[in-house]
């Protein structure tokens, strides 16, 4: 996956585009089903494992040439599970309302697949600005394709687009309403967007359509 | 020995060094944290209490359940909130029940934690689209008897409808509302 010749500004790009951990490689799936169902939730999810991707590349990174091959692996659990109870304890005490509803998913983020692959196959081998290149175009590309379900599911399913917190100007009381209120209010709303079964046809949609894009992209192969 | 020490050196360094991170972490932001559940204590506690005053609630404990008794802004008893929690659908449900001051009458319920399936059992927090139905089913009712479920349109003084498609969190919620006026309602006179 990591192009050895390419420069830190692709393995950047790549992380986001061609090589989306959701959309493209099919990782992290657990967190994209479970908590996508608002946009706060997305964003929250996505920066926390942003945070963790980048502080467990960094560390591998700059240990790698110290690291017995035989015990990375368990290196490797061992940064991510610190760097995830860390952010565990900075949602709880910054945005503890979204932090309450993530609830068990934020410490599954050690077992995201995602942060692994990347000490795996890119930080134990590459220095420290292509590692942090790789985290970052991961992360965000994590976040990007989180949000793109929360986006949708979230209006489909409750009308509203959600924050983190408070926006002054835009959403002062932390969300925003962009069906009419009557949405809701009626039953307008398709309850089953922010149901589990919603993730999977949400998800399976997004990813039929990037693909598609991929293929008029390559010329129709 | 040596061999070990050489293999494990970096493990046992990193372990150390994380250990001491993660300390730092919880010592910084514990404060902060802690602030932030008694904030969300305390905004549930002034939701279901109606004529709390300024002055913080006193707290004591019944039978390993926290209950703060209330004041309203002239020193009168404004009425009780009492904590209680059970082993929810998916985990723990905690909530705070408001009563007035004599006891016998549910001035509200709020639940603090949950985790509850979204869009079904996490309608016993907030529902905006049935304007929070199910908790608001329990404000200004009797504390005399234990309620019980039902399906369908409530028939009986003490009938509780369930949250359609989240009948089990609905079932949770009601028994940690009967176990604080089974239990802990008949010893609050001790506290006056």
């Amino acid at each position: 996956m990591a192009d050895e010749n390419g420069s830190n500004l692709k393995q950047f790009t790549d992380g986001i585009v061609n090589n989306n951990p959701v959309l493209v490689q099919l990782l992290g799936m657990c967190p994209m089903l479970a908590i996508t169902n608002s946009v706060a939730n997305a964003l929250v999810m996505g920066a926390a494992a942003t945070f963790v991707v980048v502080m467990s590349n960094t560390i591998t990174s700059l240990l790698r040439n110290l690291i017995k091959p035989h015990v990375r692996i368990l290196i490797f659990t061992l940064t991510i599970a610190t760097f995830v109870t860390i952010a565990d304890f900075l949602l709880k005490a910054f945005v503890y309302d979204v932090a309450m509803k993530l609830g068990p998913f934020i410490p599954l983020i050690i077992v995201n697949c995602m942060i692994i692959c990347r000490a795996e196959v890119v930080a134990i081998r590459n220095g420290l600005a292509r590692s942090l290149a790789d985290a970052f175009g991961i992360g965000i590309g994590f976040t990007f394709a989180l949000l793109i379900l929360g986006v949708i599911r979230e209006l489909l399913g409750a009308g509203t687009w959600t924050f983190p917190f408070p926006i002054p100007g835009i959403a002062p009381e932390g969300f925003i309403q962009i069906m009419p209120s009557s949405f809701a209010d009626n039953g307008h709303n398709w309850v089953i967007m922010v149901l589990p079964p919603g993730a999977f046809l949400t998800l399976g949609v997004v990813i039929g359509v990037v693909n598609w894009i991929r293929s008029k992209s390559e010329g129709g192969a | 020995m040596k061999k070990f020490i050489d293999e494990s050196w970096l493990v046992l360094l990193m372990g150390i060094g994380f250990a001491c991170l993660l300390a730092g972490a919880q010592t910084g932001l514990n404060d902060r944290i802690q602030d932030n559940k008694k904030a969300a204590l305390n905004q549930g506690i002034a939701e279901v209490v109606p004529d709390l005053g300024s002055e913080a609630p006193t707290m004591f404990e019944i039978d390993g359940n926290n209950v703060y008794k209330c004041l309203d802004n002239n020193g009168q008893l404004a009425g009780w909130a009492i904590v209680g929690s059970t082993g929810g659908f998916v985990d723990t449900i905690e909530l705070v029940a408001g009563l007035s001051p004599d006891g016998n009458t549910i001035t509200g319920i709020k639940v603090l934690v949950q985790n509850e399936t979204p869009g079904l059992g996490d309608k016993i927090t907030t529902d905006p689209a049935e304007k929070n139905f199910y908790p608001r089913q329990y404000t200004g009712r009797s504390t005399n008897g234990p309620f019980s479920l039902t399906k369908q349109d409530p028939q009986n003084p003490n009938d509780i409808q369930a949250i359609t498609g989240a009948t089990y969190s609905s079932q949770y919620v009601m028994d940690i509302v009967n176990d604080i006026i089974m239990r802990i309602k008949p010893q609050l006179d001790q506290h006056r």
